[in-house]
């Protein structure tokens, strides 16, 4: 395939600058170099146009001078000046021509179809073009179409458009949503979708999703049945499509045998014809993974993949199934968290919507059989709960030390909410243990001080009940010791 | 600051437009243009509406300027959102219509959110009609202008403070900030539209992950439940975006967007002032129990923030002034803020044979 002359004579041109300039950062060099190219072109372009359509328009975006009166700290000088701004952004009409605007003379694509959806007027400014470019830092390219109409009045220094990105598309965003999914409320009557699979299975399954960050983030449970929810698929042959870029895609999947390329078309979507795949932008084999973002909500897909050996087979995953096995599993887990915070006496008045709120700031931490999970003696600031697994309780006072054993639901250390007292036990796991926390400062940001929330309105607290002495809790007792509360009756503070 | 000023959000009556500005009103603005609306009782059929122009395209809608036919002079417009059945089945997003619709009527004549005036609908679309906002959106203003000067952007992130305390005041997270669906009235205030991912909420966690790539929060992408603190984030990004012209997390790829956004690291220009970068930080903090709007003092708090220093919330509520930027609208149906659209062709997934009506249509009952 021969290249097109205008592209060599472009390439000819970037060569020689680069020769003389002999830059350090190479890619930046050549955005700053297309950048001022294209501005160049495009200025050229709009000159031969605008003799006319400049003098016709009429400024829409002109600023109300006689507003909004100056109520503000003064920052960024003094009021809007309303002609000044009028004037130049008729210029700057000129010198961003890749502007999205209003008129559709001015308009360079994108607009007039469906907003967001056309491929032309998108990624003007992409230094790179292509998919998986990857994010950049805001660049400081000299000469780029976004030099800020601004002079000294502007929120920026005098020079603040030159921090602008160039990479960033600046065009409509359309909304993105997944079907709507409402969690089942009797246990029963939903069960995700088990297809049997070997431990090995398993495993490279396991280790194929793990450095995906929508799978990062999963717990045991969550993990193990998204795993199990996986679906075998066999792609028999060479040269089969699995997913074309363009369409919309409802599967994630993982690659257990076989081979597979990657084709992205520039224009957005496959088009007919021998190249209308686009360009091959890399391969997958075993243990690669695609078509991720299916899992979030339905979305074009973004490539081309296609099978490049035979005897494929694949792992597939659709996004309801996904998105349902995270909510129940959230779902039970935040009602769970709602009934153990309900056992806490110390919290009793809290009412749901602050326990929702509690709820929703709790953080998880998984402890291995024989990890100290509170040392006694140590600052605590900390409140936990018992979600999996079992624990002992230890005090160095305790001949033996053994003070007693914690189960899923107990919980330990919520004296931390009241005060800066050491720990006064020390809590060991004693099979694997997965706690939820939450810490002193986060709680009183949310709620406030709990020594507040207690005084509210328990009634037993006027009648020297103690209310630290409920059921579920233990360490009340011990913790309380130590604190300036006495034994453990909360003191109007 | 004061509370009660705030308390009122919660219930705040429309001033009637001809009350407000006495004085620094000009005679030839056109801010009558909506203030007629309630001239003449407003249509309740398709067949009633001329539809003068498309106002803007959704995923599974059409936005138009209406004026009702049979009309005298001052005409009278509004803003037609049609959304097609066949479409809001085929995406599953019956119930985010519904909700749509049930929101919007329950913030009728809040001064900041589009007022539903009718619904219906035919055999094959949804229809809402809404007061028109002739200003078009607020991403035309910012685009143009690549940047809000400080000042700017303080008075809309305010009013849309003030939206968002009301809204979860009444128990609704509305899930879409972003400037696109923030419209600019005819005095330069805002207009919130778009409640298609609005939810009452209360105070409970919701599931379904939606609203724009670029500002969605992080535990919307982790699909850890969210609730309202999810406005809160995306007022953060709102208020980056306005002042530096392009949003705190951006990448080529959505999937490179929600790495960032999940990263929640944030880099701000050394020359941005000190309080514009504190309250991005402090509402775009992953931690729920730090996030600014989601802790005790709930909305108050972000109001509190020094970045609104020196907003009076009593007078921005009342509409007491102006807008910074004020439309110069050259004739009552003047669209010139609005994107050109061609009216599309309706493709074959959007047409609603009888047999998807027989089984589907029961859901719009209620509409
Ligand atoms: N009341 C109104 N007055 C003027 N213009 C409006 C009004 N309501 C909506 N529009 C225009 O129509 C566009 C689309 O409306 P809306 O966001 O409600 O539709 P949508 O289908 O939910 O869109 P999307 O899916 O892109 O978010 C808006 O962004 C705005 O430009
Ligand atoms: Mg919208």
């Amino acid at each position: 395939m021969s290249l097109p002359a205008l592209y060599l004579e472009e390439i000819d041109a970037l060569s020689r600058k680069i020769s003389q300039a002999q830059p350090i950062d190479i890619l930046q060099f050549c955005a700053n170099h297309f950048h001022g190219r294209l501005e160049a072109e495009r200025n050229q372009h709009l000159a031969s146009q605008s003799s006319t359509s400049l003098s016709s328009m009429v400024n829409p975006f002109a600023m109300a001078s006689d507003t909004f009166p100056g109520t503000f700290g003064g920052f960024g000088g003094g009021p809007f000046d309303g002609s000044r701004d009028a004037i130049r952004e008729e210029e700057e009409e000129l010198h961003s021509p890749t502007a999205p605007t209003f008129k559709p003379q001015f308009s360079m694509g994108g607009m007039g179809g469906r907003p967001g959806s056309s491929g032309s007027g998108r990624r003007t400014h992409s230094p790179s073009g292509g998919g998986g470019g990857g994010p950049r830092r805001p660049m400081h390219v000299a000469g780029s179409p976004f030099l800020s109409p601004s002079g000294g009045s502007h929120l920026g220094p005098p020079s603040a458009g030159q921090d602008f990105p160039s990479n960033y598309n600046r065009n409509r965003r359309t909304s993105v949503s997944a079907e709507s999914l409402v969690p089942t409320t009797s246990d029963d009557e939903w069960s995700p979708p088990i297809h049997p699979k070997t431990s090995d299975q398993m495993n490279r399954l396991r280790a194929a999703v793990s450095n995906n960050f929508l799978f990062a983030h999963l717990d045991e449970e969550q993990d193990s049945q998204v795993l199990h929810a996986l679906v075998e698929k066999p792609i028999p042959n060479k040269g089969m499509r699995v997913i074309t870029q363009g369409d919309v895609g409802d599967y994630f999947y993982v690659v257990e045998k076989g081979d597979f390329d990657i084709y992205v078309n520039s224009a957005g979507r496959m088009m007919p014809g021998p190249d209308g795949m686009g360009k091959r932008v890399t391969s997958i084999g075993p243990g690669g993974s695609f078509g991720e973002l299916a899992l979030m909500y339905n979305a074009p897909r973004a490539a081309t993949v296609i099978s490049t050996s035979s005897d494929n087979i694949l792992w597939a995953l659709d996004r309801v199934t996904f998105r349902r096995i995270l909510m129940e599993n959230t779902f039970k887990r935040r009602r769970m968290y709602e009934a153990f915070l309900e056992e806490i006496p110390l919290l009793s008045s809290l009412i749901t919507s602050e326990r929702s709120k509690i709820a929703d700031a709790l953080d998880t931490e998984t402890f291995e059989a024989g990890a100290i999970i509170i040392r006694e003696g140590d600052p605590g600031d900390r409140f936990y709960f018992i979600e999996q697994g079992v624990a002992e309780v230890h005090k160095s006072s305790q001949p033996g030390g053994y003070v007693r054993t914690l189960n899923k639901g107990d919980y330990f250390g919520e004296l931390a909410l009241l005060n800066d007292a050491p720990r006064a036990a020390t809590i060991v796991a004693k099979s694997k243990v997965k706690v939820a926390y939450l810490g002193k400062a986060g709680f009183q940001r949310l709620l406030g001080p709990v020594a507040d929330i207690m005084r509210r309105n328990d009634p037993r607290l006027g009648e020297g009940v103690d209310p630290l002495a409920g059921p579920g809790g233990f360490d009340g007792s011990i913790d309380v010791m130590q604190g300036p509360f006495g034994m453990g009756r909360p003191v109007e503070v | 600051m004061e509370i009660h000023g705030l308390a009122h959000a919660a219930q705040l009556p429309t001033p009637p437009p001809d009350a407000l500005d006495d004085e620094d009103m000009i005679i030839s603005e056109p801010a009558d243009v909506v203030a007629v609306a309630n001239a003449e009782p407003p249509p309740k059929a398709v067949e009633d509406c001329h539809k003068v122009k498309i106002l803007g395209m959704g995923t599974f809608s059409e936005v138009w300027l209406v004026s009702p036919k049979r009309e005298q002079k001052p005409e009278t417009l509004y803003a037609l959102k049609q959304l097609r059945k066949a479409d809001v089945i085929r995406l599953k997003q019956v119930e985010h219509v519904q909700n749509e619709k049930s929101i919007l009527e329950l913030c009728r004549h809040h001064p900041f959110i589009t007022t539903i005036f009718e619904s219906w609908q035919d055999r094959s679309s949804l229809y809402i009609l809404l007061e028109y906002a002739p200003g078009g959106e607020m991403f035309g203003y910012l685009r143009r202008a690549q940047r809000f000067d400080y000042p700017v952007a303080q008075f809309y992130a305010a009013e849309l403070t003030l939206v968002l305390v009301f809204l979860h005041n009444h128990g609704v997270v509305y899930r879409d900030l972003k400037p696109e669906n923030i419209m600019i009235d005819a005095r330069g205030h805002v207009k919130l539209v778009d409640f298609g991912f609005a939810k009452v909420v209360g105070d409970r966690e919701t599931y379904t992950l939606c609203g724009t790539p670029e500002y969605l929060s992080p535990e919307v992408i982790q699909s850890k439940g969210h609730s309202k603190a999810v406005d809160w984030w995306a007022l953060g990004v709102l208020i980056y975006e306005m002042v530096l012209g392009y949003p705190p997390f951006y990448a080529e790829s959505p999937m490179g967007i929600y790495k960032k956004i999940v990263d929640a690291r944030i880099t701000f220009p050394t020359w941005l002032p000190p309080n514009i970068r504190d309250i991005v930080q402090r509402l775009c903090t992953k931690d729920l129990s730090a996030r600014l709007g989601n802790m005790k003092g709930g909305g108050f708090e972000v109001m509190q923030h020094p970045f609104f220093n020196g907003i009076d919330w009593r007078e921005l509520e009342s509409q007491k002034h102006k807008g910074p930027l004020i439309p110069q609208l050259r004739f009552p149906g003047d669209t010139q803020y609005f994107e050109n659209y061609e009216p599309q062709e309706l493709s074959a997934d959007s047409t609603y044979p009888d047999s998807m009506l027989a089984e589907h249509d029961h859901l719009f009952r209620n509409f």
